[in-house]
C-alpha cells in the first residue's frame, strides 16, 4: 500500500478543507442555488400561508420565464427609483471612501504625539458601525439636530459653492457639482464611519514600504507631495483595488441599503419569488459594474515583482 | 545638488537664521538614516550608499578650515550657506514652511474627524443619564441638567436583562451563541485556510472560488432557502428553528458569519509563512496534523486572535441572522432592534404617563449604551490586536 508522495499530499488538501466544503455544499451552495430557483418560480404558489410552499416553474413559452423580472423592473412601484438611487449614491460615496481613507492612514502612518490614541479612535467604526446601534443613533442624533455634519454643512446652505460658479459662468454645472458637494458634507458623518476598516488596510499597506524606497526618495530631495504620488500611490495601488471591492460590497451588503429594504420588505410579505428576482438582479448588475471597474484599474495597477 | 562654489545671495544672512533649524535637523536624520540602513556604508568610502548621502549632510571637508571649533552654531551655519545656490536656499525654506504649519493642519483635521466619530459616544452617555424631562428643556444640549440612573434601569429591564440565566436571557443567549461560535469558526476557518494555502489538488482554484463567492453574496440572498433547510432538517424530521444549532450548525462547518473573509485572511497568512518550518516537521516523521497544529498553530497565535476578536463583534452586532432564525430566542441585537416596541409595551402602556417621542430617545440612547459597553470594553483593552493583527495577518499582499 504506497501512494506516491504527490497523491498522498493532494488527499491531505481534500482532508483540510472537507469540513468547510460539507458545511458550504449544505448552508451555502444548495441554499444560493435554490433562491436562484426562485427567480423562476410562481410566486403566488411560493408562498407559505396558501398550503406550504410549493415549488412551480414558470413555463418557459415565450418571456413567461422572466416574470418575476417583468414585476421587479416593471410593476414594482419601488424597485426602478430605489436601484438608480443606490447606484447613484455607492457610485459617490466609493471614491469618496477611498480618499478619505488613503489621506487618514497616510496622516495616522506619520511620527507625531498621541498618534496611538488617534488610531483608536479612527479604528473605532469597526466595532460598533456594523450592528443595529449605528442605525439607531444616526437617526437619534438627526432628530435632536446634535448631527455634527449637519451643523458643519449649514455653511453650505447659503450654497456659496453654486454662488462661486456661476459667478465664473459655469452654470451648466454648477447644481449638480453642488449637490454633491452637499451630499459629501452632510454625510461626513456616514463617511467617516464606513472608512474603518478601508483606513486599517490602506495603514498596513503604508508600513509594508520598504525602507529603501523612503530613503531613496529623501535623499534625493522629494518633497512630501512628489513622496506621495511616485512612492506611495504605486505601493498602495493593489491595496485601493481591494479596498475598493470592500467597500462596494460592504455598501451593497448593508441593511440599510435602500434596495436591501425593498428585498426584505418582500420577503416579508411572502413574495419569495419577486424578492429572490429582486435581489439575484441586484447582485448581477453590482457584478458586472465592479468586474469591469477592476479590469480597467488593473491595468494600472502597480505589483511588486514577487 | 552640486556643490560648485556660486557666491552666496544677499540676503544670507536674513535667511541663516531661518534655515539653521532645518538643515542640521534633516542632515541629522540623513546621517541617521544612512547608518541605519547600512553601517558599513560610512566608513568605506567607494561603496555606492557613501556616495549617495545628500551634500548637506555630509561633513563638510573643504569647509573644515572655515568652519571651526569654536564658533556658534548660528556662525557656522552662515558659512554653510554661502556655499548653496538659490534652489537649495529655497528648497530648505519650503520644507522649513511645511514642517511648522502641517502639524497645526494636522491636529485640526484630526481633532474634527474624531470629534465626528465620537459624536454618538458622547451623544449615548450625554442621553442616557438624564431624566426624560430633560429633553423639553431647550437649554439642555449637552450636559444634562438632571442626572439619574433610572433610565438605565428602566432599559435594563425592559430588555430583559435581569431574567434568570435558563429564561431566555438576551445576555447570556449571546454570550453562548458568541463565544461558542466564534471558536468552532475561527477554528475551522483556520484549518480550510491552511488546506487552501500549502496543498495542491485537483480543483483547488475552483473550490477557492466558492470561498470568494462566499464573501460576494449577501447572506439576505439565502436566507429564505436556509430557513427551509432549517425548518426541514434531515428530511423534514427535524426542525431547528429557535434552537441553537441555527448559528453553531454553520459556525462548525466554517460557514458561518462572514467565514468566507475569514477563510481568506487565515489562507493569506498560512502563504506568507515560510515552507521550512512544516518541511522539517515532515521530516522529523509528524503527520500533517500534527504538522499543522503543532508547528503552524503557534505561528499564528496574533493572526488567530485578531481574526477571533473580528468574529465575536461580528456575531455580537448580527441582527440579520439572529432575527430570520429566532422567533422566541433573544440576542442583544434583536431585543435592541425591537426595544421601541418592547418600551411601548411596557413603560410607555401607563396612559397617565404621557411620553413624546423626542423623550423617547433617552430610552433608546440607554438601550444603545448598554448593548455596546462590553465591546468597548473589549476594544480598549485589546485594541493593539485589533489593529495590529491586521497587519501582520496578511490581509494586506
Amino acid at each position: 500500500m504506497k501512494i506516491p508522495y504527490e497523491r498522498r499530499k493532494s488527499l491531505y488538501g481534500y482532508g483540510f478543507i472537507s469540513v468547510w466544503l460539507i458545511g458550504t455544499v449544505l448552508w451555502f451552495l444548495i441554499p444560493l442555488i435554490e433562491s436562484f430557483c426562485y427567480c423562476f418560480m410562481d410566486n403566488a404558489s411560493l408562498k407559505p400561508d396558501t398550503g406550504g410552499m410549493r415549488k412551480i416553474w414558470l413555463s418557459f413559452h415565450g418571456t413567461e420565464w422572466l416574470a418575476n423580472f417583468k414585476y421587479a423592473f416593471a410593476a414594482d412601484p419601488q424597485f426602478k427609483q430605489n436601484l438608480v438611487s443606490v447606484l447613484r449614491d455607492t457610485a459617490i460615496q466609493t471614491p469618496m471612501i477611498l480618499i478619505f481613507s488613503l489621506f487618514i492612514a497616510v496622516i495616522l502612518n506619520q511620527e507625531f504625539k498621541g498618534r496611538g490614541f488617534a488610531r483608536a479612535i479612527f479604528f473605532l467604526p469597526v466595532i460598533i458601525a456594523t450592528g443595529p446601534v449605528y442605525n439607531i443613533i444616526s437617526g437619534n442624533i438627526a432628530s435632536t439636530g446634535a448631527d455634527s455634519g449637519a451643523q458643519f454643512s449649514t455653511l453650505f446652505e447659503t450654497d456659496i459653492v453654486g454662488d462661486l460658479l456661476e459667478f465664473l459662468g459655469v452654470m451648466n454645472i454648477s447644481a449638480s457639482l453642488t449637490d454633491i458637494i452637499n451630499t459629501v458634507v452632510t454625510n461626513i458623518f456616514g463617511l467617516v464611519w464606513s472608512s474603518g476598516i478601508q483606513i486599517l488596510i490602506f495603514l498596513a499597506a503604508l508600513q509594508n514600504i520598504p525602507v529603501s524606497a523612503k530613503e531613496a526618495a529623501s535623499m534625493e530631495g522629494a518633497t512630501s507631495w512628489e513622496y506621495f504620488w511616485k512612492i506611495t500611490l504605486p505601493y498602495v495601488s493593489p491595496m485601493i483595488l481591494a479596498n475598493f471591492i470592500y467597500t462596494v460590497i460592504d455598501s451593497f451588503t448593508k441593511t440599510d441599503n435602500a434596495v436591501m429594504i425593498r428585498v426584505l420588505a418582500k420577503q416579508r410579505d411572502w413574495d419569495y419569488a419577486y424578492a429572490a428576482a429582486m435581489a439575484w438582479s441586484y447582485f448581477a448588475i453590482v457584478m458586472v459594474v465592479v468586474g469591469i471597474i477592476v479590469a480597467i484599474v488593473n491595468k494600472f495597477i502597480f505589483y511588486e515583482v514577487e | 545638488m552640486d556643490m560648485e562654489n556660486k557666491n552666496t545671495p544677499a540676503n544670507a544672512d536674513e535667511i541663516a537664521d531661518a534655515v539653521e533649524e532645518t538643515v542640521t535637523a534633516a542632515a541629522e536624520a540623513a546621517a541617521e538614516a544612512v547608518q541605519e540602513a547600512a553601517p558599513v556604508s560610512l566608513s568605506d568610502p567607494d561603496h555606492p550608499v557613501a556616495s549617495y548621502v545628500p551634500d548637506c549632510a555630509k561633513p563638510d571637508v573643504h569647509e573644515a578650515h572655515e568652519v571651526g571649533e569654536g564658533m556658534t552654531k548660528k556662525e557656522a551655519m552662515k558659512i554653510r550657506m554661502r556655499n548653496m545656490n538659490r534652489e537649495e536656499i529655497a528648497y530648505l525654506r519650503k520644507k522649513r514652511i511645511y514642517e511648522k504649519c502641517w502639524p497645526v493642519f494636522r491636529f485640526l483635521i484630526l481633532f474634527g474627524l474624531g470629534f465626528v466619530i465620537l459624536t454618538p459616544l458622547i451623544f449615548m452617555i450625554s442621553y442616557g443619564f438624564r431624566e426624560n424631562r430633560d429633553m423639553n428643556d431647550p437649554t439642555v444640549m449637552w450636559i444634562p441638567r438632571n442626572v439619574t440612573l433610572r433610565i438605565m434601569k428602566q432599559t435594563i429591564n425592559a430588555m430583559g436583562l435581569t431574567r434568570g440565566i435558563t429564561d431566555n436571557n438576551p445576555l447570556v443567549n449571546t454570550i453562548f451563541l458568541n463565544i461558542g461560535c466564534s471558536l468552532c469558526q475561527v477554528a475551522t476557518c483556520a484549518v480550510t485556510g491552511y488546506g487552501f494555502a500549502r496543498f495542491k489538488f485537483k480543483g483547488r482554484n475552483l473550490l477557492f472560488g466558492i470561498v470568494i463567492l462566499m464573501i460576494l453574496v449577501p447572506v439576505q440572498i439565502i436566507s429564505i432557502p436556509l430557513y427551509d433547510t432549517f425548518r426541514n432538517f434531515f428530511f423534514g424530521n427535524v426542525n431547528l428553528i429557535n434552537t441553537f444549532w441555527v448559528m453553531y450548525l454553520p459556525a462548525i462547518m466554517a460557514n458561518g458569519i462572514r467565514a468566507g473573509l475569514m477563510i481568506f485572511i487565515f489562507r493569506q497568512f498560512f502563504r506568507g509563512l515560510p515552507k521550512e518550518l512544516e518541511d522539517a516537521a515532515y521530516l522529523d516523521g509528524c503527520g500533517p496534523f500534527n504538522t499543522f497544529l503543532k508547528v503552524m498553530v503557534p505561528n499564528a497565535a496574533s493572526s488567530f486572535l485578531t481574526v477571533f476578536l473580528f468574529s465575536i463583534v461580528w456575531y455580537w452586532n448580527d441582527y440579520y441572522v439572529a432575527s430570520s432564525f429566532f422567533t422566541n430566542k433573544e440576542t442583544i441585537s434583536t431585543v435592541l432592534k425591537n426595544l421601541d416596541g418592547t418600551l411601548n409595551k411596557t413603560i410607555f402602556n401607563n396612559a397617565s404617563a404621557q411620553i413624546s417621542a423626542r423623550e423617547k430617545i433617552v430610552w433608546l440612547e440607554a438601550g444603545c449604551l448598554i448593548s455596546i459597553t462590553p465591546m468597548l470594553v473589549l476594544y480598549a483593552f485589546l485594541q493593539k490586536h485589533f489593529t495590529e493583527g491586521i497587519e501582520r495577518s496578511g490581509l494586506v499582499g
